[in-house]
């Protein structure tokens, strides 16, 4: 009833008349569901930790050049699979021998469903074309480099005054051999190739909705400990609506309820709210901030085993300096509506005085209260970062902040993958309520609504 | 038996400056005024903007609390009653305020707002309060779809309505109406005054009639009081009012209505400079600033309000109104 009254209300109806608006709501609402998808289990923290593949893949918009494809296949063979396997052929009984195969598991991609003596016959063909295919690109590599000297040593007999005929031969001769060598190794990435197909046959990508999954998480690449960027990506997306959220309504509920009492009691009450706002505000809000935080160190709060009470401190944090903005606007709302002849109606009429704020009064600050809503659930957010960033804020699991932070050393090097999706989720949202928070301030404009 | 008794009532609004924020001074809006409200009358109060009129309805019914004093409603004294005590007295007194819009809370419909005051005083039984607000809703002459309305879905004039309904629903015995029509167009007005006198007859009300507009005034009420700076100057029954005016400022009042016959003029008397600030008075009579009849006497002592003639219910303060005739040549003019 309330919900309907408040959707056919003309600000409502204004606020739908705004294309921008709409398409803000919308992408506010993606987030939220995919908020929602991991609060609910959809995404645990144990998904934004596990391995889906080699650190540092780079994501699908970059193309993978013949380089890193080969260090890949060398990874996933000799550094991923060779210790698993070679521990699974050491183990002793069938449970460790199973544990280390279930270790080889990439993500998604667990071992092929065989026979435990088969996979591991695979493996060894696997390793066996691995290890040939090693030593012709050693064999290649050698042949190359000493081509490189013999033609130039060549080259130099050749261009003397006196050249020493035996001293060509032989350098011919060498020369001949290495060529050889390097016909040999030409054969490299048929191997390559063979390789892949075995490697593929042990680690089948899967197919149907674990294979899509599978694929998604390898979108935005990985990051230095092989994670899926776009699984934390998303795990933060619901640590920032967590905080947006719980910071916003506490710290908009505390500054209507202040504001409001100091408004319409004025005197000592108003006196002593104001007090308390003007010295808040008097203090760097970050500073504030990162005392509080400091303070909740080696508290029960202070424990990554315990994520959801490890964000305590900064609900509380910002609950405390965020509600100092609201209350000063609800405040001067209140003390402006006081003076409105329907608030002496309800006095003539007897109604108590905190009935009339409450009933009276309040309820015509909502637009207000919706406004404030959208600029500190974004404050929060940004405030998250900001401190994550610092080391403050998030600890134990993936934040923007935190994804920012641990990427920082990686940018440099040409990875800017966990960097770019941090900042691009952060920005969408921010964005997206900043033009919901515009539309709203125009929508419930008092000054336009009667 | 006088329903209303008001006995020598000021109200000062505290003015705070300086660093320490104390009282450097008060603005004096209602200035020492007595006068008697009877079962059944209307009591007109007029004046320009600024005079105190609206203060003392809104003291009255005690919105504002009184400085000083006393208001008796049914031989009761109204100042020193706690919130609770005073419970009953604010069922049976009520006001309709002057902006439509500014007096019907956006957020609650017309439903919601008579209820919500017709259960907090227990006006009826729980299960006759929307047989009540039906039937407030028609004599107001709302029709009966407009109860699940909001405020903004309504013109001006019904707007007062809706404010005429809140005020009886509670059926209350004394209404104070502050300006209900000055901020309506002309023809709503009539229409609401007309409305407004229909429902003192079926209600049997009491009330005391603000406005700025001496037509309306002399339309509506039984008596009138003419307010400056804070003062009650002058006391007349409507049924011969402009016979009666004897204080310069009602006759300069008087004097600026338009009159509705071509072929009489009217005698004017434009004041000169503006009202002084209720802040800091002038000394002796208020009106000396103005007054087109002014003597050294006026500067030195404020004139009492007695009785000048012998008309019943006409008292008037000034000294240079002694007895029938004096400074009542302008008035005399327009008769």
């Amino acid at each position: 009833m309330m919900l309907k009254r408040f959707l056919r209300s003309r600000g409502m109806r204004k606020l739908r008349r705004n294309r921008m608006a709409m398409v803000a709501s919308a992408v506010i609402g993606l987030y939220a569901l995919v908020a929602l998808f991991a609060l609910f289990g959809g995404v645990s923290l144990d998904d934004t930790k596990r391995r889906v593949w080699r650190e540092n893949t780079p994501g699908f918009l970059q193309p993978m050049s013949k380089e890193i494809a080969d260090y890949t296949l060398d990874w996933h063979a000799d550094k991923w699979l060779r210790p698993k396997m070679e521990a699974a052929r050491r183990a002793s009984d069938e449970r460790s021998r199973q544990f280390s195969f279930d270790t080889a598991a990439l993500g998604q991609r667990t071992l092929a469903d065989l026979p435990g003596d088969e996979l591991i016959a695979l493996w060894d063909e696997a390793a066996g074309i691995y290890d040939e295919w090693r030593e012709l690109q050693d064999t290649a590599d050698e042949a190359n480099e000493e081509l490189e000297f013999f033609r130039i040593d060549l080259d130099a007999e050749r261009a003397k005054d006196a050249p020493d005929q035996d001293m060509i031969e032989e350098l011919e001769g060498e020369i001949e051999y290495y060529e050889g060598q390097l016909e040999q190794a030409a054969r490299a990435p048929e191997l390559a190739a063979d390789l892949r197909a075995k490697l593929l046959e042990l680690h089948p990508v899967p197919t149907g909705v674990p294979g899509m999954v599978y694929r998604a998480k390898l979108w935005f690449g990985t990051d230095s400990k092989g994670a899926s960027i776009i699984i934390k990506g998303l795990y933060a997306t619901k640590i920032a609506f967590q905080i947006g959220f719980v910071t916003a309504v506490g710290a908009v509920l505390i500054g209507t309820l202040l504001g409001a009492a100091a408004g319409f009691f004025g005197r000592f009450v108003d006196e002593a709210v104001m007090w308390i706002v003007s010295t808040l505000s008097s203090i760097p809000y970050l500073v504030l901030l990162a005392v509080l935080v400091v303070m909740f160190r080696g508290s029960i709060f202070d424990n990554e085993a315990r994520p959801a009470l490890a964000l305590v401190p900064l609900y509380a944090a910002f609950g405390m300096t965020f509600w100092v903005g609201t209350c000063r606007v609800i405040r001067g709302e209140v003390m402006k509506i006081k003076e409105l002849e329907y608030v002496q109606a309800a006095t003539a009429i007897g109604f108590a005085r905190p009935y009339i704020v409450l009933r009276h009064v309040v309820p015509n600050t909502v637009h207000l209260m919706f406004i404030n809503f959208s600029l500190l659930f974004i404050a929060a957010i940004k405030g998250e970062v900001i401190l994550s960033f610092l080391g403050l804020g998030v600890k134990g699991q993936p934040s923007w902040g935190i994804m920012i932070a641990h990427s920082k050393d990686q940018v440099s090097s040409g990875f800017f993958w966990e960097i770019l999706t941090a900042t691009a989720l952060m920005f969408g949202l921010v964005l997206a309520f900043n033009i919901l928070s515009d539309a709203l301030q125009d929508a419930f404009d008092p000054k336009h609504v009667s | 038996m006088a329903l209303l008794e008001v006995r020598d009532l000021h109200k000062r609004f505290p003015k705070h400056g300086g660093v320490l924020n104390r009282v450097v001074g008060n603005v004096h809006a209602v200035n020492g005024v007595s006068f008697d409200v009877n079962e059944g009358e209307v009591v007109g109060i007029v004046g320009e903007s600024g005079c105190g009129k609206s203060t003392l309805g809104k003291t009255v019914i005690q919105l504002l609390g009184a400085t000083e004093g006393s208001i008796k409603f049914d031989d009761q004294e109204l100042t020193s009653l706690s919130h609770a005590e005073m419970m009953p007295f604010r069922r049976k007194m009520q006001m309709i305020f002057q902006d439509p819009y500014s007096s019907l809370n956006p957020r609650l419909t017309v439903r919601q707002l008579l209820r919500e005051a017709i259960r907090f005083h227990k006006v009826v039984g729980a299960d006759q309060v929307e047989a009540h607000i039906d039937s407030i809703i028609e004599k107001v002459g709302l029709r009966p779809d407009s109860k699940d309305k909001f405020p903004h879905e309504f013109s001006g004039g019904q707007r007062q309505r809706i404010g005429i309904a809140r005020a009886l629903c509670l059926k209350p015995k004394f209404l104070v109406a502050d300006e209900p029509v000055s901020a309506l167009d002309v023809s709503i007005q009539a229409a609401v005054l007309n409305l407004m006198m229909d429902l003192k007859d079926e209600f049997g009300l009491t009330m005391m009639f603000i406005s700025h507009d001496l037509k309306v005034v002399e339309h509506f009420c039984d008596r009138v009081l003419v307010m400056y700076l804070g003062h009650v100057v002058e006391e007349l029954t409507c049924d011969n009012l402009h016979a009666d005016a004897r204080h310069p400022y009602t006759t300069a009042l008087l004097g600026a209505n338009p009159i509705d016959d071509p072929t009489q003029r009217r005698s004017l008397t434009i004041l000169k400079g503006d009202v002084p600030s209720p802040y800091n008075p002038p000394p002796g009579c208020p009106f000396t600033t103005r007054c087109p009849v002014v003597k050294d006497r006026c500067h030195q002592e404020m004139p009492p309000l007695e009785d000048k003639d012998a008309t019943p219910g006409h008292r008037a303060a000034c000294w240079e109104v002694e007895g029938a005739g004096v400074a009542s040549s302008a008035a005399a003019g327009e008769g």
